[in-house]
């Protein structure tokens, strides 16, 4: 009983991800090599290359978990999600959550935070530069003006904060790292993370730049940001902290001043 | 203008002319880990082989272990002991 297109069609994406359909075996001229078979080329085929794609992109976690762990890892997320669009640097949204759910990767609890940072250097590194903001472009500003001042991160700029010292996990995980560990419990760590001229990059904050940049990235003035940043952190050096931040460029030009 | 507000807007100033060595603190970390290389070239010639495997690909995850650099970041209470 052959299968309308459509139904053929779903049954054949229903099967790719993942799930038997006897009733699109049974549509598959077999010959020398049984229908079953034929089908999971296709399968094993888009599973081994999604993985491959995430391995790529969260090469962190990959490197962290090794590789027979990470396979089963990416094929569970790609059996749950696979791509909505075309361009395989743009898949994985999702996986930092899926790895977070983990069950088998509830030993490493950091793992997930690792991923989010993986995926923020991704976004970063497939983001247009842009325009940054120069002390320059501050400077013809009436400094009685700065205060209400809102000046917005770059695009594909993101904060990534994590109880875990994810700078450091990161580090230790990159190719021909020393063979020295890193301390669990060495505290949480607040990354910035960047596009550069030609590579993405992240910025290591402490608490008080952390919720500078949070309160600048919601939307908050330079003068509700500086308040968030002394209450969330009373030693929090407004003067030392944004010179720090404009010679790092890590915000976007004005649009208008 | 509040006292605050002549205080943030004297410090954001002075921001702007604090010698280069005072605001150059803390590099950024470069990441060399990214794959630049394009992947979606749908995984042509070398990996072909392995791309087409007749079998289903195994998920062994629940049996297995992480072995990889995992095992140089120590403590945390929920981490592996060993």
């Amino acid at each position: 009983m052959p299968l309308a297109l459509p139904d053929l069609q779903a049954a054949f994406a229903a099967h790719v991800a993942g799930g038997d359909r006897a009733d699109l075996a049974a549509v598959i001229v077999g010959d020398s090599i049984p229908a079953e078979a034929r089908l999971r080329v296709y399968r094993h085929h888009v599973s081994h290359s999604l993985s491959a794609a995430l391995a790529a992109t969260f090469s962190t976690v990959h490197a962290l978990v090794g590789e027979g762990f990470f396979r089963g890892l990416a094929q569970g997320f790609v059996a749950e999600a696979l791509p909505m669009q075309p361009v395989l640097a743009e898949y994985g949204a999702g996986f930092p959550a899926f790895v977070a759910a983990y069950e088998p990767a509830r030993a490493l609890p950091y793992l997930a935070d690792i991923a989010r940072l993986d995926w923020a250097l991704n976004v970063a590194f497939h983001s247009p530069e842009g325009r940054r903001l120069a002390m320059a472009d501050l400077a013809v500003i009436e400094p009685d003006r700065l205060p209400s001042l809102s000046i917005a991160l770059p695009l594909g700029a993101a904060l990534i904060g994590s109880h875990y010292p994810i700078n450091r996990i990161w580090s230790a995980s990159q190719p021909g790292a020393s063979a020295e560990t890193v301390d669990l419990e060495g505290g949480r760590a607040d990354l910035l993370v960047l596009r550069r001229a030609d590579d993405a990059a992240f910025i290591v904050l402490d608490g008080g730049e952390a919720a500078f940049v949070a309160a600048l990235a919601g939307g908050e003035s330079l003068e509700g940001a500086a308040e968030h940043a002394a209450s969330a952190e009373p030693s929090f050096d407004l003067s030392t902290a944004f010179a720090r931040l404009l010679s790092l460029e890590a915000f976007a030009a004005l649009r208008q001043f | 203008m509040t006292k605050t507000r002549i205080a943030i807007a004297s410090a954001l100033a002075a921001a702007l002319v604090l010698p280069v060595a005072a605001q150059a603190q803390g590099n950024t970390e470069k990441c060399f880990g990214i794959s630049k290389a394009g992947k979606n070239d749908c995984q042509t010639a070398s990996s072909s082989c392995a791309g087409t495997s007749k079998k289903d690909a195994q998920t062994d995850a629940w049996l297995s272990v992480p072995k990889g650099a995992c095992e140089k970041i120590v403590g945390g209470s929920l981490a592996a002991k060993k």
